[in-house]
């Protein structure tokens, strides 16, 4: 894998953020806040009134061209005849050969022959150079990333929030309408989706780059009476833990298969052609060797990536791969690739720095939630 | 900015001196960990080295070791922080403190950083 050494990219948005004094981080490659008031508020606040994040560093990639949707649906996993135009889809980009997740994305179909994508940051340029090396004659793809901003407006307060600032809102879950937002500069065009990947009910507003400072503005303004406040990556993490979210390059990656990470439900196992098919298929048939599991602490153990799962033996089972405290359930919560010996409801212990600490095997989420 | 009346170790632990001695975390450390929620203290009772880890703070996003900052034996252990850690956030020097121990040799404490010295630490 190359080795990106240059200076990381920056959010249209980037001002904006050290105005607001946010701790900043790298993400994928891109320079992005992490917390501005801290994870926890941030995490409260979105679970109970509202939070805005900047996730312009997801990747933005145009399909484009007389059936582009037919070789999308050919080479992404999940199934774009279960959607129409206007909707969006999670689907996931497999290597061929492995089966391995390349990346998962949203796929936004806005016509036959116009797709817009959405990557991970990191991941972004392998899913294009994937798609374009395949890619049939007058179908383009292509890479959009710093062209357009994406600000996600997340929690049971997002309608009252986008009305506020002029959008249009109700519309179903994991579809998506147009919409004008007035600036200096004159109207521009703004994508609102009912997409998020907090577990809240929320948009996710996709605009021009140069458009980005009058979006962030105006939705700020418009939420502040509604206890909107802006919100880092920390508490989107947290937020997507508390979930069982799984997060790539952690949970999933290339020698994770969506048998093992459990996302089955993202493959149109019917479909006669997607990128892995074949692998996947027998896999599933003779069933994983190891699964993404969630894990609740019993005790005070918070879980971190990397810390050895055991059985009731003490033989090891796994590891984890993503946890955190809860600020929900203020206790401990992960994900964890087990051996699929592993049953929901096992206990099991999870090796906290030389501490055995006790974890219920537990299907995520680990709060309610109702992002529909 | 650092308070002058206490001294301090290059791990970012603040000790105040006298016969029995108060630790906890500078505000430069509490910021650099983010929100802390999960506190391990040692026990009332322990004999400790300077240096040895004997506790965790535990953040959102990681966790860190607690470290001794001079030899003794701890006499109390704040027990607010159970139900509060956050309280190491809001107030490091005061209601957020750690644990207090007894030094075996007070010539550590005075050998520990004054708040001038840990300041360059931090510039540096």
């Amino acid at each position: 894998m190359a080795t990106d050494t240059s200076e990381p990219h920056r959010s249209p948005l980037h001002a904006r953020h050290t105005d607001l004094g946010a701790k900043l981080a790298p993400f994928g490659g891109w320079e992005m806040p992490l917390e501005y008031a801290g994870v926890v508020a941030e995490h409260k606040a979105v679970r109970s009134a509202a939070g805005l994040f900047d996730v312009s560093h997801l990747g933005k990639v145009v399909v484009t061209g007389p059936g582009a949707a037919a070789y999308v649906n050919a080479t992404l996993t999940n199934d774009l005849d279960r959607i129409t135009t206007g909707q969006a889809q999670y689907t996931l980009c497999c290597d061929q050969g492995t089966g391995g997740i390349v990346d998962d994305l949203i796929v936004y179909l806005l016509a036959e022959d116009h797709l817009l994508l959405v990557p991970n940051a990191a991941n972004s340029a392998e899913v294009v150079r994937r798609l374009r090396e395949a890619a049939p004659a007058g179908v383009e793809v292509r890479d959009e990333h710093h062209d357009h901003a994406i600000l996600a407006v997340q929690g049971p307060a997002s309608d009252t929030v986008l009305v506020g600032a002029g959008f249009p809102t109700g519309h179903d879950y994991m579809s998506f309408t147009r919409a004008t937002l007035p600036t200096d500069e004159g109207d521009v065009a703004v994508t609102v989706c009912r997409t998020g990947y907090t577990g809240e009910r929320g948009y996710e507003l996709l605009a021009p780059a140069s458009a980005a400072p009058a979006l962030w503005d105006a939705l700020l303004a418009a939420g502040g009476e509604h206890g909107l406040v802006p919100c880092g990556l920390g508490a989107r993490d947290t937020l997507r833990t508390e979930m069982g979210y799984p997060l790539h390059g952690q949970d999933i990656g290339p020698d994770v298969t969506p048998v093992q990470g459990r996302l089955g439900w993202a493959v149109g196992w019917r479909k006669p052609e997607f990128w892995g098919r074949e692998v996947l298929t027998a896999e599933k048939e003779r069933g994983p060797e190891r699964v993404l599991r969630g894990i609740r602490a019993l005790g005070r153990g918070i879980p971190r990536p990397g810390m050895a799962v055991l059985d009731a033996a003490g033989a090891p089972v796994g590891a984890v791969t993503s946890g955190t405290f809860s600020p929900s359930l203020r206790t401990g919560v992960g994900l964890a690739l087990l051996a699929s010996s592993v049953a929901e409801g096992d206990e099991v212990s999870v090796d906290v720095r030389g501490r055995n600490e006790a974890f219920a095997v537990q299907r995520p989420p680990f709060v309610d939630a109702a992002p529909r | 900015m650092y308070p002058e009346d206490l001294k301090y170790t290059s791990e970012h632990e603040w000790v105040r001196p006298g016969a029995s001695v108060r630790v906890g975390i500078t505000s430069y450390a509490q910021d650099a960990l983010g929100d802390i929620v999960f506190v391990s203290l040692p026990a009332v009772g322990d004999t400790v080295e300077a240096g040895a880890a004997i506790g965790e703070l535990e953040s959102t996003k990681s966790v860190s070791d607690l470290y001794a900052p001079v030899s003794g034996e701890v006499t109390a252990r704040n027990e607010a922080l159970d139900a509060t850690p956050e309280l190491v956030n809001s107030d490091p020097y005061g209601e957020g403190w750690l644990f207090e121990l007894t030094p075996s040799d007070p010539a550590q404490v005075e050998g520990l950083l004054d708040a001038a010295g840990y300041q360059a630490q931090l510039d540096t």
